[in-house]
């Protein structure tokens, strides 16, 4: 059942956006709103089209912790597809420009996303990137949209969902969210993504569960038994394997290609095992009161926020101070990483096991981080019934999180970006058309 | 005339379905080919081949003695020559020991061909060789053959002519002491020649000149390049850079000489891409699937420390690969492009604890093979001695995310499949590990059962499982067998059969498979198969369930009382 209004926009938010409720089978309503202009649902009826492509990122999740008894469901999807078991997250190994990256096939220098949180020169201030003029290329949710396809966003965690704001044809605003996580849990994601496809049926549709993720962060167990992680594990994998059997049950397998990643994976500390580099870069007299310092979990981002002619020699000396310090792994300029030289002077990364916290030494209390290169590894395969979907393989390819929209988009006959992507098409998962 | 009796007189050698024909090796002693011929260290376009003339009757190894000569070698797609890819000549003489060794370049990458060596109207034994795959290309499959410590005196290589008659292999791995030092012994099963401890070069040459005399070695290297690394014995035992335990001076010479004499028989009688005053760590690489770093633990290794208990073993001062190496390994595991990382590791990285619950007489054969223990934790001339070292490479792994790193060992004459753990504190309930690491048995060495001189699979199943309980991350432990191992790398895993010979004193032996292990992709984990790669339940632990259960329940019971 369907309710459907329309409404103005924010007074800055010139479009119009349509609300559409859906009732799920779970007795929840679902709202998924539309943009004006757009078309909101599928025009193809539903045995017509021949491709659906379902991006389902599992926030946090290792590759390892894939397994026949922990995650039956992800275990067995992956078995049927191609698995790319080389598979990385790419700097900085953190949530919102990995997601960034998959839908624009272009590394952060290009999409201006490097990190969830960057000191912004022009505001004077650390901030996360959520908003929608973070990211400065188009993504694959409004390509498409724009070639008449629907595409759909289902993004759990808030600052994704207003990061990629309305680019997709039809979005699900994450509902309810908890309390200091600020995301939706994978139940309600679930449900919105089941709800999505019942009543819009879009070509594409993003996804991301954050509980993995979420409930990893704060799991005390995490270096040993890792109990609320496993249970979160459970449940995800749950809510894939019914989330496919939908597509099965409504003869859409066949016309589905279902791509599992994630964005990063995850590593645990104990608690001692933290690095904050506030104090001694204070405890320098040519850097006090002078380095702006966005911590990322398990890398921090340093800006040198003097005057510019100090700014060559401060930041060796930072660079120096940091590499001094206990649990850190190594420094990078930004540009080393395809990171844009103007989201930091310096990237500093954390060895496994450690973790930052800055400014204070109680900024960061939870155990589970990543954004470092131990948080690299990740899952990524390619399943599905469709015919392009090479079943049964394993591939030594260096595949990341950047081949995402290049894949996509050839799957659709889109074109690259301007400029090219940075990212390659993911052929040994596909048949090639002729084949 | 059957195939091993064909292999043992050399006159054929059957590989991957084609007869090489041998009738050099038919000739015998008289043949000026007489120690067959090998490859060594494939890469896309070229492979290292390698044989040695005996261009006249004194011109026997060692001896240095005949004049210079020079050698014919041919390259051809078929193994009758009639698509020949390349051919050269060599000059080789006394100065080398008649030994040759052709660098052929020029080739296509994973391309099979077939090789011989010509000198005066004669005709080497031809050998077959595979160049690796082009660098960053599809590998779907490769499989070598991964062997080590094969004493002459403890036995005959059967071990070899099985890996010689399965002809799938594309590379066999060589972990080291592929020869002895020591001298004849009266209860040899075949006596060593020159009969006393190879000390000069010419005791050097002339052993290694008897090994390469033997017909599954011969057939071995014949049917797929080598990548060979040394251990100990090929210098002298427990050697490091400064000495040898089994080095004395002055009555031995200096350590700088023998040691020098030893490197430059090594160089001249293998079929590898080493000579004196370089390096013998290298890589080579197979496509995108696999990069093979071949180690050297003795040429830069700090001496081992007297005992177990010496605090030396935590020394960050003292290093087993040398800082160089140090850096160059673990500077190619963090950049590795290909999916599998497998490391030629002579010595065993795995950290093993030997408990306290295993009894003098235990204890003590276990220090027959890998060296004075004294009931404590460590056998302090593997990396369990050089623990900074083994920090560095396992730390490198874990910082920087590395997955798929398999170390490939020899050394301790025995079958092992390990874990690597992450944290040694967490691992025994969180289960992460950073890398594993299989370890192939001898192909004669002595091992357990020999030195406790009781039926193999009886009192070692106790000995194991009382390891296995103090070493949770050692998921296999064989402390009997003598034999070969398998490895199959694809990229969905790596997987190695362990083979057991029936009676290493036999050239005819039977084998039979008794595991197999694969590490899935992406785990750095082990799991054990049901079957082996071809086919064959294992005989898991050559022991039965039943047997398995008993000893893990006496080794259980020892920890009790305690």
């Amino acid at each position: 059942m369907t309710d459907e209004t329309i409404t103005s926009g924010a007074a800055d938010d010139v479009s119009r956006r349509r609300f559409l409720r859906v009732a799920t089978t779970a007795g929840a309503a679902v709202v998924l709103s539309t943009a004006a202009g757009l078309p909101a649902v599928s025009a193809s009826p539903a045995g017509a089209k021949t491709l659906r492509v379902y991006v389902l990122v599992v926030d946090g999740l290792r590759p390892d912790e894939i397994d026949p008894h922990a995650t039956p469901h992800l275990y067995a999807l992956r078995a049927e597809g191609t698995n790319f078991p080389q598979a990385r997250s790419l700097p900085v190994m953190e949530t919102l420009p990995n997601h960034v990256m998959m839908m624009t096939g272009v590394r952060p220098d290009r999409s201006g996303v490097p990190a969830n949180d960057v000191y912004d020169r022009d505001e004077g201030a650390v901030r996360t990137l959520d908003r929608p003029s973070d990211i400065r290329v188009p993504t694959l949710l409004e390509r498409l949209a724009g070639t008449g396809r629907v595409s759909g966003s289902v993004l759990s965690k808030e600052y994704l969902d207003t990061i990629f704001g309305e680019r997709a044809s039809v979005r699900w605003e994450p509902e309810p969210l908890i309390p200091i996580t600020d995301h939706a849990p994978d139940l309600a994601t679930k449900l919105a993504l089941s709800a999505m496809v019942d009543e819009t049926d879009p070509d594409l549709v993003f996804v991301n569960f954050g509980d993995v993720d979420r409930v990893g962060h704060a799991d005390l167990t995490g270096t040993s038994l890792g109990l609320l992680r496993a249970a979160a594990l459970g449940a995800t994998d749950a809510h894939v394997g019914r989330f496919v059997s939908e597509l099965r049950d409504r003869g859409l397998w066949e016309s589905s290609v279902v791509m599992v990643i994630a964005d990063h994976a995850m590593d645990w500390s104990h608690g001692h095992k933290l690095i904050s580099l506030q104090a001694p870069l204070e405890a320098d007299d040519s850097l006090a009161g002078k380095v702006a310092i966005a911590q990322n979990g398990g890398a921090d981002l340093l800006t040198f926020t003097g005057p510019e002619p100090e700014r060559s020699v401060a930041v060796e000396r930072m660079r120096g101070i940091a590499l001094s310090t206990s649990g850190v792994l190594s420094v990078h300029r930004p540009e080393e990483l395809r990171l844009a030289p103007d989201c930091a002077d310096l990237v500093v990364y954390c060895k496994a096991g450690w973790r930052f916290s800055d400014p204070t030494p109680i900024s960061n209390p939870i155990p589970g981080n990543h954004g470092h290169p131990a948080t690299a590894p990740i899952p990524f395969f390619v399943a599905g019934g469709h015919p392009r979907v090479r079943k049964g393989v394993t591939s030594s390819a260096a595949a990341t999180t950047v081949d995402v929209a290049p894949t996509v988009g050839e799957l659709f006959g889109l074109p690259p970006i301007v400029g090219g992507y940075d990212g390659e098409i993911r052929a040994e998962a596909l048949f090639s058309r002729e084949e | 005339m059957n195939r091993r009796q064909a292999l043992r007189t050399g006159s054929l050698v059957a590989v991957g379905g084609v007869t090489l024909a041998g009738p050099a090796i038919a000739g015998g002693a008289e043949q000026p080919f007489r120690h067959g011929v090998a490859s060594g260290d494939p890469l896309p376009d070229s492979v290292l081949l390698w044989t040695r003339l005996t261009p006249s009757a004194d011109a026997t190894p060692g001896s240095g003695r005949g004049g210079e000569s020079g050698v014919g070698w041919e390259v051809a797609h078929d193994a009758d020559f009639r698509r020949v890819a390349a051919r050269g000549r060599v000059r080789t003489g006394p100065e080398r020991d008649h030994t040759v060794k052709a660098d052929v370049t020029g080739l296509d990458p994973d391309t099979w061909y077939y090789y011989r060596f010509s000198w005066r109207g004669s005709t080497s034994p031809v050998g077959r060789t595979r160049t690796a795959p082009a660098v960053g290309s599809d590998v779907a499959r490769l499989r070598l053959g991964v062997v080590s410590c094969s004493n002459w005196q403890a036995g005959h290589f059967a071990a070899y002519r099985h890996l010689a008659e399965r002809g799938d292999l594309d590379l066999v791995i060589h972990l080291g002491d592929y020869l002895y030092e020591y001298g004849a012994e009266s209860d040899a099963v075949r006596p060593h020649d020159p009969p006393v401890e190879m000390t000069t070069l010419e005791h050097y040459r002339r052993r290694h000149a008897q090994y390469k005399t033997d017909p599954a070695l011969q057939a071995l290297h014949a049917a797929a390049p080598f990548a060979v690394t040394w251990d100990d014995h090929e210098s002298a035992n427990d050697a490091w850079a400064g000495g040898a335990e089994n080095h004395t001076e002055p009555d031995e010479g200096t350590w700088v000489e023998r040691r020098a004499k030893s490197q430059q028989a090594y160089a001249e009688w293998m079929p590898v891409r080493y000579e004196p005053g370089g390096k013998l760590y290298r890589r080579l690489t197979f496509g995108s699937l696999v990069e093979l770093s071949m180690l050297d633990l003795r040429s830069y290794r700090s001496e081992q420390v007297a005992h177990p208990f010496d605090g030396g073993v935590h020394d960050d001062e003292r290093t087993i690969t040398g800082t160089e190496q140090l850096d160059w390994l673990t500077s190619g595991l963090t950049t590795a492009t290909s999916q599998w990382k497998l490391v030629g590791n002579s010595v065993m990285i795995s950290p093993v604890q030997f408990p306290s619950t295993l009894n003098t007489r235990e204890l003590e054969a276990i220090t027959g093979i890998i060296g004075p223990i004294e009931g404590v934790p460590y056998n302090v001339d593997q990396w369990d001695g050089y623990t900074s070292d083994r920090a560095a490479v396992l730390r490198a792994l874990r910082d920087h995310g590395v997955s798929g790193t398999v170390f490939l060992t020899g050394d301790i004459h025995s079958g092992w499949a390990t874990e690597l753990p992450a944290d040694p504190l967490t691992y025994p309930l969180s289960g992460d590990s950073v890398a594993t690491e299989l370890v192939c048995t001898s192909v004669t060495s002595d091992n357990i059962d020999d030195y406790l001189n009781v039926p193999p699979r009886t009192l070692s199943l106790v000995v194991e499982a009382v390891i296995k309980v103090a070493n949770p991350h050692v998921k296999y432990l064989d402390f009997d067998s003598h034999g070969f191992s398998v490895l199959e790398v694809t990229p969905a895993h790596v997987r190695m059969d362990w083979f057991r010979l029936a009676d290493r004193t036999d050239p005819d032996s039977a084998a039979e498979v008794t595991a197999s292990y694969r590490v899935p992709a992406g785990t750095d984990k082990l799991e054990r198969a049901p079957r082996s790669m071809d086919g064959v339940t294992p005989r898991h632990e050559a022991a039965t369930d039943d047997e398995r259960a008993a000893a893990r329940r006496q080794a259980l019971a020892r920890q009790e009382p305690r």
